[in-house]
C-alpha cells in the first residue's frame, strides 16, 4: 500500500479528470482502467481521497445518487489540476527510465 | 470538522454498492454483502484513518485539545473554581498595579525622546525641587555646554482670569521661547512663539491648552488670531497644544505666555524651573560635571549665609515628575509580584495533585501510542487555558481593584488620573496570564506518564510530593516577606498617627480663595476686602473663632524669611551661617484660637494690637527655644520686615507632617489698614491669595453654604475652595496610609492563597496514605500518634518556609526603610506579632486534614487497599 500511494493518488486524479465521482465509482474505474492489476482493499482509496481533500486538491460534497441515495462526491480542484499535470509529466519520465533500464537489463 | 456519521455514511454507501453488484452477479444476498465487506478491508481502522486525515492540523488538534481540557475542567468543578480563583487573583492584582505603576515608572513621557530631558537647578531648603534664579540662568544658558538645548519657565502656575462673559478661573504658565521645541512638542493648530515675541514688553501672545480650547471654544479652528480677554487684557491666541500635553511639572495650565525674560533687568528676579536635554552622548553624570563650575561661579547670586545649604540637583524629567513615588511603585509591583508567584504555586500544586489522580488516564493514552509531545502539549493546553479564564476574571478583578485604588489613593501620585486598563495594560495581562501558565504548568507537563502507573501502585507519587511540598514551603517563605513588611507599613502607620500634630482639627471649616488680578492687584483694595469678610463671615450664626491667614498649616506656600536678614534687640546681629529659612504666616487674631493651637507662654493677639502704632508677634515653641534659650521670649523686639514685640510663644506645628521635626516658625499679626508688609506683593499672587480657618460646631454642610453666600455677596465671581482642617491634615498620611492599606490587602491574598494550598496539599496527602495510616491504626497507634505523624510533615515545610521568608524579610525590610517611621528593619514587635500569625494560619489550614486523619476506619482503609 506504500510503494503504491503515489499511484493510488495518480490514478485517483486522473479518474477524476474525467469528471466528479464518488469513492465507489472511483474504485469501479480505476479497476476496470488497470484491468484489475491493481489489486489492493477498496477501502483504502478512502484515507486518499480525504487526504487529497485536506491537501485541497479535490473537494468533496454530499449529492444524492440517481438511486435516490445518498453519496459523497469528489471534484478535481484546480490545484489538483495543476498537481495532476505536473505528476503525470514526471510519471511518463520516470516510467520511460524504468522501460529503458529494463531493456538494457 | 468531519463527524464520524459522515464517514461511516460513506463507508456503508460504498460497501452497499458493491453487495448489489454482487447480488446482481448473483450471489446469494447473505453471501453478497459479506465479500462486498471483504473487498473493502478493515472499515473501523479505514474510518479511524479519514479521521486522522482531517484531525492532523494544528488548529484542529489544538481545538481538540481545547475542548477535551474544558470537558475536564467542568467534571472537576471545585478544582477549575479553586484554580481559576487563584490565578485571578495574581494575575488581576498584578494588572491593577502594573496600570498605576506602568504611568510612573515605564510608559514615555508625551515629549520626543523623553530619556534625555533633564530637570536641572539648585536645591535648597526652600524647595523640594530644584530651581534657579533668573541671573544665574542667564549665566547657565550661555555657557552650558552638555546640553542641545536648555529651557525655563517661571516657577509656579498663576491664577488668571478669563474675563469675558461667564469668567472663568485658570491657570496661566510663563514659557521661555523655545520651551516646546525642547520637548519637542509641536501646535496642534497654529505656530508656536517666536523670538520677537518672548522679549520684555513683546506682544501679548498665548498658546492655549486643548481642553481650553475644546470646553470654552468649541474647538474653533478659526482660534489662531483671535483674541481673548484675559484679566482684562486683550491676549492674542497664537495656537493651540496637543491633547496630550502636560507641563514638565505636571501642574495644570490652561495658557502659556512668552516668559519675556529681561536679561538686563532680571538680576535677581524670579525663580526658574529649567529643563534641557541632553546632547546624544552625554550622560547624566557627565553632564552634572559639566555644570558644576557654572553651578559654583553662579553661587555668587546667593546670599553669602546661604551658600552652604545649596547644592547643584540634575535629574531626569522622569525622576523629577515621580518625585518619591518611585520606591513606593516598586514595592507594590514587587507585593503583587509575588503574590502572583503564590498563586502561580498555588496552582502548580493543584495541578499536580490532579496529575497524581490522572496517572493512570495519561499511561493509557501514552499505551495508546499517543507521543509525549503530544501529551504535554494537552497538559500545556489545559494550563494555558487555565491561564486564559484566570485572566479573563483577573481583568474584571483588576477593574474594580484599579477603581478602589483610584478612590482611596492621595494626592500626588503621579498621572494616576490617566490609570486605565487600556491595551498597553491589557497586552501586559495577557503576557501575565500566558507566562504563569506556563510555569505553573511546566512541572505537571513534564512528569513522564509510565506503564507501571497502570499496574495500580503507589509508590509512583513520592518524588512529586517532594516538589509539592517545596512548593507549600515557597508559598510560606513568600507570605511571611509580604506579611512582615505589611507589618512594618503598619506599625509605621500608626506611629506616625500617634504623633500630636501641634493643632486641634476637628471642627474646623477652611475656605481658600485667590482674589483675581484684575480688581484686586492694590493692597488697599485687599485689605478692604479682607476687612469685610472678616467682618460678614464673624457675624454668621455659629461661629466660633474664626481666622484669616495667608497660609495654614500643615506646609504649602508659607512664607520665608533668613534668619540672618532678622535682629534681636540687645543682641548681637546673626554673623556666621544662615540659620535657615523660618517660616511666618499673616494672621488674624482669632488664629490661634480657631485652629487650637495653644500658647505655651504669654498670650495670643488680640484686636488691641492691630491697632496703628501696635507691633506684636508671636513665636513657635522651638523659634523661642532657639533665639532664647534662657526662655524669655516675652518681651523681647526682634526685626523682621519692622520691629515687634514678642507677646506670646505658641506650641509648636508639625507643617511637614508627623514624619518631620517641627521646623521654626513665627507669626505677624494682619492689620486693617495697609502697612510696611503689605506693600510687598511677592509674585505670582502676592497677598491676594488668602486661606480662612473657621472653629464651629454647625454642621459643615450647612457652615460652607453660608460661607459661601457672604464671598458671593463680596465678590460673585470669586471662586472658592471649601475644606476640612481634618482633611488637609489628615491629608498628610494619606501616602503612607495607602501604602500600608495596599500590601496588607496583598500580604492577605497571598497569605490565603498559601493557607489555601497548604491545607489542598495537606488533604491529599491524607488521602493518600489512608491506607497507611490504617494499617497503623490496626497495629494500635493513638489518635496522638497519627496526628503527630502527619502533622509533623507539615511542621517540616512550614518551618523550612518559615527560615527562607524571615531571610527575605530583612531584605524586604531594607528595601522599603525610606517608607518607614519610627519602625527599624528589624523590628522585634512587627516579626512577634506575625510569626505566630502565619503560624497558627499555617496550622489551622493543616488542622482539617489531620483531624480526617485521625478520624480514619481502619476497616474502611484496609478493605480499599
Amino acid at each position: 500500500m506504500v510503494e503504491l500511494q503515489g499511484t493510488l493518488v495518480l490514478l485517483i486524479l486522473k479518474t477524476l479528470a474525467r469528471g466528479p465521482n464518488h469513492g465507489f465509482g472511483i474504485a469501479l474505474h480505476i479497476q476496470a482502467a488497470s484491468e484489475g492489476l491493481l489489486r489492493v482493499e477498496e477501502g483504502s482509496l478512502y484515507p486518499a481521497l480525504h487526504r487529497l481533500e485536506r491537501d485541497k486538491l479535490v473537494s468533496a460534497e454530499w449529492k444524492v445518487t440517481g438511486n435516490k441515495r445518498r453519496a459523497r462526491y469528489y471534484k478535481l480542484t484546480s490545484a489538483g489540476r495543476k498537481w495532476l499535470a505536473k505528476a503525470e509529466d514526471s510519471w511518463d519520465s520516470m516510467s520511460k527510465g524504468v522501460g529503458r533500464v529494463l531493456r538494457f537489463a | 470538522m468531519k463527524s464520524d456519521d459522515d464517514f461511516r455514511e460513506e463507508i456503508e454507501f460504498h460497501v452497499d454498492m458493491r453487495t448489489e453488484l454482487n447480488r446482481q452477479a448473483g450471489a446469494a444476498s447473505e453471501e453478497a454483502r459479506e465479500s462486498a465487506r471483504r473487498q473493502f478491508g478493515n472499515a473501523t481502522l479505514i474510518q479511524e484513518e479519514m479521521r486522522r486525515m482531517h484531525a492532523n492540523t494544528f488548529f484542529e488538534s489544538l481545538l481538540q485539545d481545547l475542548r477535551y481540557a474544558a470537558r475536564g475542567f467542568v467534571r472537576q468543578p471545585l478544582f477549575t473554581l479553586t484554580a481559576v480563583f487563584a490565578a485571578a487573583l495574581g494575575i488581576g492584582s498584578t494588572s491593577a498595579v502594573f496600570s498605576v505603576v506602568d504611568r510612573i515608572l515605564f510608559r514615555s513621557l508625551p515629549y520626543a525622546h523623553d530619556g534625555r530631558l533633564v530637570s536641572l537647578g539648585m536645591i535648597a531648603p526652600l524647595d523640594t525641587n530644584e530651581f534657579l534664579f533668573a541671573d544665574a540662568y542667564f549665566d547657565w544658558r550661555k555657557h552650558q555646554t552638555p546640553f542641545t538645548a536648555i529651557t525655563s519657565f517661571t516657577a509656579g502656575v498663576a491664577d488668571c482670569d478669563l474675563t469675558q462673559t461667564n469668567p472663568l478661573r485658570l491657570g496661566c504658565a510663563q514659557v521661555e521661547g523655545n520651551f516646546l521645541s525642547t520637548f519637542g512638542i509641536s501646535p496642534v493648530l497654529g505656530r508656536d512663539f517666536t523670538a520677537q515675541e518672548d522679549v520684555p514688553n513683546g506682544p501679548r501672545v498665548a498658546l492655549m491648552n486643548y481642553g481650553l480650547w475644546q470646553g470654552r471654544f468649541a474647538r474653533d479652528p478659526n482660534i489662531p488670531g483671535k483674541t481673548v480677554l484675559i484679566d482684562g487684557q486683550p491676549v492674542t491666541i497664537i495656537g493651540v497644544l496637543p491633547a496630550n500635553f502636560e507641563m514638565p511639572t505636571l501642574a495644570h495650565a490652561d495658557l502659556l505666555f512668552p516668559e519675556a525674560l529681561d536679561e538686563a533687568r532680571e538680576r535677581a528676579g524670579r525663580a526658574l524651573r529649567v529643563f534641557a536635554r541632553l546632547k546624544p552622548d552625554v550622560t547624566l553624570a557627565q553632564a552634572q560635571a559639566a555644570m558644576q563650575p557654572l553651578f559654583e561661579s553662579s553661587l555668587q547670586y546667593v546670599p553669602p549665609q546661604f551658600r552652604k545649604e545649596v547644592q547643584l540637583r540634575m535629574r531626569s524629567l522622569r525622576d523629577r515628575q515621580v518625585q518619591d513615588a518611585r520606591t513606593a511603585s516598586w514595592v507594590l509591583l514587587s507585593a503583587v509580584g509575588a503574590v502572583l508567584l503564590i498563586a502561580c504555586a498555588n496552582i502548580a500544586n493543584l495541578l499536580l495533585a490532579r496529575a497524581t489522580s490522572r496517572r493512570k488516564e495519561l499511561a493509557v493514552r501514552a499505551a495508546l501510542g499517543a507521543g509525549r509531545g503530544r501529551l504535554i502539549r494537552q497538559t500545556l493546553t489545559e494550563t494555558l487555558l487555565l491561564g486564559g479564564l484566570g485572566g479573563l476574571a483577573g481583568c474584571m478583578l483588576a477593574w474594580a481593584l484599579l477603581r478602589m485604588f483610584i478612590g482611596l489613593a492621595p494626592e500626588g501620585i503621579p498621572r494616576l488620573d490617566q490609570a486605565a486598563l487600556d491595551p498597553r495594560v491589557l497586552l501586559f495581562t495577557l503576557a501575565g496570564s500566558i507566562a504563569s501558565g506556563l510555569l505553573f504548568g511546566i512541572a505537571p507537563a513534564l512528569q513522564n506518564p509510565q506503564a507501571e502507573s497502570l499496574t495500580g501502585s503507589r509508590t509512583a507519587g513520592t518524588r512529586r510530593m517532594l516538589l509539592r511540598e517545596w512548593l507549600c514551603a515557597a508559598q510560606i517563605a513568600i507570605s511571611l516577606v509580604l506579611l512582615v513588611s505589611a507589618g512594618m507599613l503598619l506599625r509605621s502607620l500608626w506611629k506616625i498617627q500617634s504623633v500630636p500634630m501641634g493643632l486641634e482639627t476637628e471642627h474646623v471649616i477652611t475656605a481658600e480663595f485667590v482674589l483675581s488680578r484684575l480688581g484686586y492687584s492694590e493692597d488697599a483694595r485687599q485689605h478692604q476686602f479682607i476687612n469685610e469678610l472678616e467682618m460678614r463671615l464673624a457675624r454668621i450664626p455659629g461661629v466660633g473663632s474664626l481666622a484669616i491667614s495667608d497660609s495654614l498649616p500643615p506646609s504649602g506656600g508659607t512664607r520665608g524669611r533668613l534668619l540672618a536678614s532678622m535682629q534681636v534687640e540687645g543682641q548681637p546681629p546673626f554673623d556666621k551661617g544662615t540659620g535657615g529659612l523660618i517660616m511666618w504666616r499673616y494672621v488674624t487674631p482669632g488664629y490661634f484660637s480657631a485652629l487650637g493651637i495653644p500658647m505655651v507662654r504669654g498670650r495670643a493677639f488680640t484686636e488691641e494690637d492691630r491697632a496703628p502704632g501696635a507691633s506684636s508677634m508671636i513665636l513657635s515653641q522651638t523659634f523661642a527655644q532657639r533665639l532664647f534659650p534662657n526662655g524669655n521670649a516675652i518681651g523681647q523686639r526682634i526685626k523682621t520686615n519692622e520691629w515687634a514685640t514678642v507677646v506670646g510663644v505658641a506650641a509648636d506645628v508639625r507643617n511637614l507632617g508627623p514624619m518631620q521635626p517641627p521646623e521654626p516658625e513665627y507669626y505677624i499679626l494682619r492689620r486693617h489698614v495697609p502697612d510696611e508688609i503689605s506693600r510687598i506683593q511677592e509674585p505670582p499672587t502676592g497677598w491676594r491669595q488668602a486661606k480662612v480657618a473657621i472653629r464651629t460646631s454647625v454642621n459643615p454642610k450647612v457652615m460652607a453654604d453660608w460661607i459661601k453666600r457672604e464671598f458671593a455677596a463680596l465678590d460673585p465671581a470669586l471662586p472658592v475652595t471649601i475644606g476640612s482642617m481634618q482633611r488637609r491634615v489628615g491629608r498628610l498620611v494619606d501616602r503612607p496610609r495607602f501604602n500600608a492599606l495596599l500590601l496588607t490587602l496583598f500580604a492577605g491574598m497571598g497569605v490565603l492563597l498559601a493557607a489555601v494550598g497548604l491545607y489542598g496539599v495537606m488533604a491529599f496527602l491524607v488521602t493518600q496514605r489512608t491506607a497507611e495510616i490504617g494499617v497503623r491504626m490496626a497495629l494500635g497507634a493513638t489518635p496522638g500518634a497519627i496526628t503527630k505523624l502527619v502533622l509533623s510533615r507539615a511542621a517540616g515545610w512550614t518551618l523550612a518556609g518559615v527560615v527562607v521568608g524571615l531571610a527575605g524579610s530583612i531584605f524586604a525590610a531594607r528595601a522599603i526603610q525610606s517608607m518607614l517611621f519610627g519602625v527599624e528593619a528589624r523590628d522585634p514587635g512587627t516579626y512577634l506579632v506575625v510569626l505566630p500569625l502565619l503560624l497558627l494560619i499555617a496550622f489551622a489550614a493543616s488542622w482539617i486534614p489531620t483531624l480526617r486523619a485521625v478520624r480514619v476506619d481502619p476497616m474502611t482503609a484496609l478493605r480499599h487497599e
